[in-house]
């Protein structure tokens, strides 16, 4: 009988194993998936910017910093950097602005505020390549309706040829790209504002303090760790803004609205520079690793 | 059913050490009763033994076989739990059948064993519910339905009480017990609840600090308690401490506070303490062994007088409980419910000093413990 | 006092419906094309409104044979979302559960959601290229999964964490294995959460345009690339592209109403729990 608790102990212990290494078993499947987007470009993609791949050469010898140089001094990079930070920097602030007084607007009570919330979110859902596409429609010189509604106000007709225009091109795009987004933020900051304790802002008021006073020292304190998510992803969003601007102009006129993502993809899939590309988008990621790291460890200190 | 045996059991939490080193032994068909305060390794005990938690040293031995490395679902054990852990999507049948279902019992013994269940539950007519339509009394039948429904050798009762009110609580604890005779399977039973502990345990294992402080038949932890935690732990209202100093005086024991008034022993006990004459102790007295005394009948033996200025009166009904001060210390005394006196007057009690407890103050041991018998 | 609160009550009626109307009249735009005549679309000043609703300019859609590309996404936005909820909601149990890779690994998991598309599609191009996976199903279908694993992993792991544990340990004393009590106690659990995880997964690569537009050609053509096909410089493609993007738009827009009460923390990642 010595072999009894033996025994037993042998025949369990590959379920015990098993139990062990089932949190592996189960992340495994995903991670491997994961490595083609997460592991694989960046890698793939340094090693390429190190070789002098195009469409027609298939040099795969070692180029060193070439292609690094040739970025460096190449204009429509550093142009297409700066449209990508004038699109951050005005339709961040804006959503962000918008969005805030969208939901002080919701706050309170108000009758059928269920259907208001579910027509306004629509816009956040739809393709941003279908918002680019409708925009187009509206923003139409002749037949869209924008032009009309404008001339009603001025009280004549207004002929601007928004998306061609190089004084109205910027508007435009940012027009659409903040109607689609700011509903967004109104989203998340009204479900922020609704959780800030009401007691306290009330005693506030009560004791005299003005509204800008209240909203400095007691709600935004509240809201702060939802706006701070709200504005992270909507910046990450807006720095790799493709589809509306491909929907409305394709970085046009010429390339006075082109993005990063754009003359990477200009650059990639139509001029066929495969291994300058990748030096594009190798500078890429670092820009974004390095700006995600630091604005996370100002969050941390913050906190 | 079961026998559980349990060797030099640590557990640790990161740096916490949540069991320091436990033995254990509970004998078949025992319904074993951890409690102790909050903190104190009881749930952690309990849950180890379920293999909820991995030991990191020591042998948890059911029947002859250690069940270390063992899944739970090898241990054959039943648990009940606080929250009842009732699955919301699935009807009070199939919750209760869960457990036969995961082991793939046929089907129609899955039905007459859950019927059976629910008749001796009460709870048949609740079987095509959902948990969200019932009761907290209800669903706490489900959750025991849950676990007598299994043919397991071990129950194991995770504070099952505690979400319930205390009318209920009353209830299902004598249900409980009931369903414990009925079945005479080896329960252990965790709470922290001093009375659920008295009244449903063949054994308390009191707990404290992850370690097992003291453990016995509920009437021997409660009338000679080991230590001044297991002497202040059980008993409510709790027992009443106060420093005093131990004398011989006219050829007795005597206990002696700081404001020279005195208690003597009687000739039995006074020849048991003449070791600790001289020292400066604690003594113990339990609320209901203090009672008025009476004019015109003599004192018991082994009863010693003192006057007491009342400050405090709480009716509660049944009895009323008066607090007077010995010194720093607030005395509680349980008098019946009739006997009343407002705040201010000097009544006259009779302790009973066959059953007061004398504790050394530098061990929190309990010296001496009362010959008498409760009752 | 109550005048006054009546009075701000309505105004900001007035406001809200402003606010409305404004953000909606894009959307009522592209539907009324859909429905106009080319005399209608192509009128000046515009026409407000359709005379009629007629829906030529779907039948043409359904004529030429591009409503295919609806299918193509259907299947591509369809199967990888079922097999990124499954790998993404397994992963998501192990971290929450066991803290599997401690917190570094799920910062790795969300960081790869932040990582521009353009810079992922470029060197899985040519990957694909290698494999043969340019404008094949199984190419975008692995692709989207990949995507959107970091999405659904993030989104399960705070709908996991919210089920009572005590729920799981009795399934395992009751004779669960780990992987039933995943599959009999956690994914029941978590329907709701699975539900609004598996639509906004599903938005996602159907909305979805740079991988599509690199990685199709012909054959498994979306629809939003189908969409900027149309954009030919010549207006008379109008009707289309208002035609397309209602059939592409309007079940995304009753999917996401089907789920409203998960709608806040569906789109800040998990940050509201609404």
């Amino acid at each position: 009988m010595v072999s009894g608790g033996g025994g037993s102990a042998v025949a369990l212990a590959p379920g015990r194993l098993a139990d062990r290494n089932f949190k592996y078993y189960m992340i495994f499947p995903a991670v491997l998936v994961i490595l083609l987007i997460g592991l694989f470009p960046v890698i793939y993609t340094l090693i390429i910017s190190f070789q002098n791949l195009t469409m027609m050469d298939e040099d795969t010898s070692f180029h060193g910093l070439m292609h690094y140089r040739a970025l460096f001094e190449d204009a429509r990079f550093w142009e297409s950097l700066l449209h990508t930070f004038i699109f951050v920097a005005v339709a961040l602030p804006a959503e962000l602005l918008l969005g805030l007084a969208m939901a002080y607007l919701f706050l309170e009570r108000l009758p059928g505020r269920q259907i208001f919330v579910a027509l306004l979110v629509l816009p956040v859902v739809t393709s941003p390549i279908i918002a680019g596409a409708t925009w187009r429609l509206l923003f139409d010189n002749q037949f869209g309706p924008i032009n009309q509604i404008l001339g009603w106000f001025a009280g004549e007709p207004v002929p601007i040829i928004w998306l061609v225009d190089p004084n109205f091109v910027y508007p435009a795009i940012l027009i659409a790209e903040i109607w689609q987004w700011t509903p967004f933020m109104f989203l998340l900051l009204l479900a922020a504002l609704s959780n800030v304790d009401k007691s306290q802002t009330e005693a506030a008021e009560l004791d005299g303090a003005s509204f800008l006073r209240t909203f400095r020292l007691i709600v935004l304190p509240a809201i702060w760790p939802v706006m701070a998510i709200a504005v992270l992803i909507r910046a990450l969003d807006l720095f790799r803004l493709f589809d509306v601007v491909w929907a409305l102009t394709r970085g046009g006129p010429g390339t006075s609205t082109e993005t990063i993502s754009i003359y990477a993809y200009v650059a990639g899939f139509q001029q066929f520079e495969t291994s300058y590309t990748a030096a594009m988008a190798f500078v890429v990621i670092v820009i974004l690793a390095v700006s995600i790291t630091l604005v996370l460890r100002r969050l941390e200190i913050d906190r | 059913m079961a026998r559980l045996s349990i060797r030099g059991l640590h557990k640790f939490y990161g740096k916490f050490e949540a069991l320091k080193g436990i033995d254990l032994d509970i004998a078949e068909g025992e319904f074993c009763v951890f409690v102790g305060p909050s903190g104190c390794g009881k749930s952690t005990l309990l849950r180890t033994i379920a293999g909820l938690e991995d030991v990191d040293d020591g042998a948890i031995d059911i029947d002859g076989e250690v069940v270390n490395t063992l899944r739970p679902r090898d241990r054959n054990i039943a648990m009940v739990f606080q929250n009842y852990a009732l699955y919301p999507y699935l009807t009070v049948f199939e919750n209760i059948a869960f457990g036969l279902r995961a082991r793939k019992t046929p089907d129609t013994q899955v039905r007459e064993r859950v019927g059976r269940a629910a008749e001796m539950l009460g709870i048949t007519a609740l079987l095509d519910r959902t948990p969200r339509q019932l009761s907290g009394g209800q669903r706490q039948r489900v959750a025991i339905g849950r676990a007598v429904v299994r043919d397991a050798r071990l129950f194991l009762f995770d504070e099952p009480l505690s979400n319930l009110d205390a009318q209920l609580r009353d209830g299902m604890r004598a249900e409980i017990k009931r369903l414990h005779q009925e079945i005479g399977k080896t329960t252990i039973y965790v709470t922290h609840d001093q009375i659920e502990a008295m009244t449903l345990a063949d054994r308390i294992v009191l707990m404290r600090d992850g370690l097992i402080e003291q453990q016995g038949a509920p009437l021997d932890l409660f009338e000679r308690p080991a230590t001044r935690f297991v002497a202040s732990f059980l008993g409510s209202p709790q027992m009443n401490f106060m420093p005093c100093r131990l004398e011989r005086r006219d050829g007795a024991a005597t206990i002696v506070f700081a404001d020279g008034r005195t208690l003597a022993f009687g000739a039995e006990r006074s020849a048991d303490l003449s070791a600790h004459e001289g020292r400066d102790l604690v003594i113990g007295i339990r609320p209901e062994h203090m009672s008025r005394a009476l004019p015109d009948r003599p004192p018991a033996a082994g009863a010693a007088p003192i006057s007491v200025l009342v400050d405090l009166v709480q009716p509660t009904g049944t009895r009323t409980y008066a607090q007077f001060r010995i010194g720093e210390v607030e005395v509680t005394v349980e008098l019946p419910a009739h006997i009343v006196e407002h705040p201010g007057t000097t009544i006259d009690l009779l302790v009973d000093m066959t059953r007061v407890v004398l504790i050394d103050p530098k061990t929190d041991k309990v010296l001496s413990n009362g010959t008498g018998e409760t009752g | 006092m109550r005048a006054d609160k009546g009075t701000g009550l309505a105004l900001r009626y007035v406001a809200a419906v402003a606010v409305t109307i404004v953000f909606l009249f894009p959307i009522y735009w592209l539907a009324s094309i859909s429905f106009k005549t080319p005399d209608e679309i192509f009128a000046s000043p515009p026409a407000w409104w359709p005379e009629q609703i007629q829906f030529a300019n779907y039948a043409v859609l359904f004529k030429d044979g591009d409503v295919v590309t609806i299918w193509n996404s259907l299947v591509i936005a369809s199967v990888s979302t079922v097999c990124a909820m499954l790998l993404g909601t397994m992963c998501a149990y192990s971290i929450a559960r066991f803290r599997t890779g401690g917190n570094l690994f799920s910062d790795w998991i969300i960081s790869n959601r932040m990582i521009p598309p353009i810079v992922i599609v470029f060197p899985v191009f040519l990957l694909y290229v290698r494999l043969g996976w340019v404008d094949t199903y199984i190419g975008l279908i692995v692709l989207y999964t990949a995507f959107n694993l970091p999405y659904v992993i993030w989104m399960m792991r705070g709908y996991i964490q919210d089920i009572p544990l005590e729920l799981e340990e009795s399934a395992l004393v009751d004779g669960c294995t780990r992987w039933q009590v995943f599959w009999k106690v956690v994914l029941p659990m978590a329907r709701g959460g699975l539900f609004a995880t598996a639509v906004f997964t599903f938005v996602f690569a159907w909305n979805e345009f740079i991988f599509a537009l690199v990685l199709t050609r012909s054959e498994v053509t979306t629809f939003p690339v189908q969409v900027t096909h149309y954009f030919g410089g010549q207006s008379n493609f109008w009707a289309k592209i208002a035609a397309m993007s209602m059939l592409g738009t309007v079940p995304i827009f009753i999917a996401v109403a089907l789920l409203q009460r998960f709608l806040v923390r569906g789109i800040s990642l998990g940050a509201v729990k609404g």
